[in-house]
């Protein structure tokens, strides 16, 4: 019941699954042709493409932005120099006018090494600034220039001790000149840091945009993972639930139906063989159904025929027995004078009637007991039975017997034998038959019958000094009609029956019968039945 | 007292005859039947002192014929032997289930049969 419930659960989702949207890209996945291994390769590198992707453009945004920290570096650095052009420039208005002071030249070495050094720094920032600011630059140079030959005339009145000449010249021209340098000056470290703040500004901005880009993507790629790995394992998840109730029908027997999936890779393969499996076992089943009535009508007509061999057997049994009857009981009646003195001459001759009608009695026994033994049609009457009694019985019907032919015949049974369960009749049969064949095989010395108990296990014994068996027949001592050679039988009598009738009776018990004989010597024949036999089919 | 009466049901004439013969000599009075219906009749007519039956006769078989004489409170407690085809085939158990009084199994020999006689039947 539970894991019906389960199943219902399950089927119930599966149906709320393939109405959903998702149902439709699931069936559209299931019916791509291609193979599951494809199939899944495929939507691995999908994902894969996208984390290549991501990379792809993280590495460009980390590029974008050290290009613009390097532009940022690059614009701080001629800020850098603007700055030490801008001290240059301090220090040659100072040299110049400590040379005015001083009136010396000296100062006006010190006020060349400024200027040199104002020229390099402007030559590298000239270098290394962007197109828009050379004009600035250029201007400064030729105010610099400008300045520098304010500076020689300077020079030239401080050493001719001009001094009015020089002091004017300072304030007239390179003063402003000066005032003009550093103006530009000014104006370029101004439009460094105007361009730095923008170059700030663009790479925060550009690192918010990579930022948002590779968020969009991992969200991108995570939802096209799972959609992916949804839609592409239902496609295959689909499949086995059909194939789960399929197979379950199967099993409880119901044949001939079929499962319909819409792929077309392994799982349709596998879809088809599962049809072509089930209608074969239909077939089979089909098969094997007009075989079994086949069967049973067999079988009736089976029973009808070995009932109607038992009823002939029966029959048979009766008919054949009532003119023996008639045979046996008139030589009798006749043996003993009921119709008068029986002639001397005529005496042998009946008494050679009863024997060969007692013969023919014996066969018919023998032929009738064997052929229900094969039909399975005797049973076995179980009962208790007394293993004395048994064995006293074989005594007193043989001993005459024995006594004719001048034999010891002697019985021993255990004194702790306990009633024992089996059908007695039969034991009694089986024991009678091989005492018979002992006396009837015996000429002389002695026959002897022991019972012994051992463990549960009867063990009956016949021992006789009789003729024995020969070693190769000995195997074939139990089968119908053997004897060990066809003079024996018309020397000692007996149906070649009496030994294979016993063995089916021992085994019927569920016991077995042996032999140990020596040619010559003598015989050694036994049968081992349970103590307590039930009697069960041989 | 009249002698005492033996009915022998049996279809065979010849095994008739041969009871017929063994009774000759003694001082039994003998009735005979062919079949079992004839048995039946003349067993309820002639109330005999004991009934040899066969097993297989025509119209009627002897353990019916035995069961409907055993219903009979007339026929109920008249010994009857029953005389079976095989002692081991079953039908002396049969025989006695039927009500029997004794079986003998067929081919019998006259001297068991008259000692059964003599057992249910002392002659006067």
């Amino acid at each position: 019941m539970r894991e019906a419930s389960a199943t219902d659960r399950a089927a119930s989702s599966v149906m709320a699954l393939i109405s959903s949207p998702l149902g439709a890209p699931v069936r559209a996945v299931a019916r791509i042709r291609a193979s599951v291994h494809v199939k899944l390769l495929a939507g691995f590198l999908l994902i894969t493409l996208l984390f290549i992707a991501i990379t792809a453009v993280s590495l460009r945004a980390v590029r974008e932005t050290a290009r613009q920290t390097d532009l940022l570096d690059q614009a701080q650095v001629r800020v850098g120099w603007s700055r030490q052009i801008e001290h240059a420039l301090a220090m040659q208005m100072h040299f110049t006018s400590m040379a005015l002071l001083a009136q010396s030249e000296d100062s006006v070495g010190l006020i060349l090494r400024e200027n040199n050094r104002f020229n390099d720094t402007l030559a590298r920032l000239e270098t290394a600034a962007p197109p828009e600011e050379r004009a600035l630059i250029q201007a400064i140079r030729v105010a610099q220039d400008d300045a520098m030959a304010t500076v020689a005339d300077i020079a030239n009145a401080v050493r001719d001790r001009r001094m009015a000449d020089a002091m004017t010249a300072l304030r007239t021209r390179q003063e402003p000149i000066y005032q003009k340098i550093e103006t530009l000056v000014g104006s370029l470290v101004a439009a460094e840091d105007t361009r730095m703040a923008s170059l700030r500004r663009s790479i925060a901005a550009a690192q918010a945009r990579s930022l948002r880009q590779m968020a969009g993507f991992a969200v991108a790629a995570v939802a096209v993972a799972l959609i992916a790995g949804f839609v592409i394992s239902w496609s295959f998840i689909l499949p086995v639930r059909e194939f789960h109730g399929f197979l379950s029908q199967v099993a409880e027997g119901r044949f001939g139906g079929s499962v319909a999936v819409p792929n077309r890779d392994e799982f349709g393969a596998l879809a088809e063989r599962m049809n072509w499996m089930s209608g074969e076992l239909r077939r089979l089943d089909d098969e094997q159904r007009v075989a079994a009535a086949t069967l049973r009508g067999l079988n009736d007509r089976l029973e009808l025929a070995s009932r109607a061999k038992s009823e002939f057997l029966a029959n048979m049994s009766h008919e054949l027995r009532t003119p023996l009857n008639a045979i046996l009981g008139f030589t009798e009646i006749m043996l003993d004078e009921l119709y008068g003195e029986v002639p001397p001459n005529l005496r042998e001759p009946l008494v050679d009637i009863q024997t060969n009608g007692r013969h023919l009695l014996r066969l018919i026994n023998d032929v009738l007991d064997l052929s229900k033994i094969e039909a399975g049609r005797l049973e076995l009457g179980v009962d208790e039975y007394s293993v004395q009694e048994i064995v006293d019985v074989v005594h007193a019907s043989l001993r005459s017997l024995a006594i004719e032919k001048g034999l010891a015949f002697s019985v021993w049974v255990a004194p702790d034998i306990p009633p024992a369960r089996g059908d007695g009749r039969r034991i009694t049969q089986c024991l009678m038959n091989l005492a018979g064949n002992a006396l009837k095989f015996t000429r002389h010395g002695r026959v002897e019958i022991d019972v012994r108990l051992d463990e549960g296990w009867l063990t009956y014994r016949v021992s006789d000094t009789g003729i024995g068996i020969p070693k190769e027949e000995v195997e074939n001592i139990f089968a119908e009609f053997r004897q060990v050679d066809t003079t024996i039988t018309r020397e000692y009598g007996g149906t070649g029956l009496g030994l294979s009738i016993t063995k089916r009776l021992v085994e019927m018990h569920g016991g077995r019968i042996g032999v140990e004989s020596e040619l010559g010597r003598g015989s050694r024949f036994f049968f081992t039945v349970p103590l307590h036999a039930d009697g069960g089919p041989a | 007292m009249r002698d005492r009466t033996v009915l022998h049901i049996e279809d065979n004439e010849y095994n008739r005859k041969i009871v017929r013969q063994l009774l000759s000599r003694t001082s039994y009075r003998l009735l005979e039947a062919a079949d079992g219906e004839e048995g039946l009749a003349v067993a309820q007519r002639e109330l005999p002192d004991l009934i040899l039956m066969d097993v297989q006769l025509p119209k009627l078989s002897g353990l019916d014929a035995t069961r409907l004489l055993r219903a009979d409170p007339r026929t109920a407690k008249i010994p009857l032997v029953v005389v079976t085809s095989f002692a081991l085939s079953g039908d002396d158990r049969r025989a006695i289930d039927a009500g029997a009084s004794a079986y003998l199994a067929k081919p019998y020999s006259p001297r068991d049969l008259m000692a059964l006689i003599h057992r249910f039947l002392p002659e006067n």
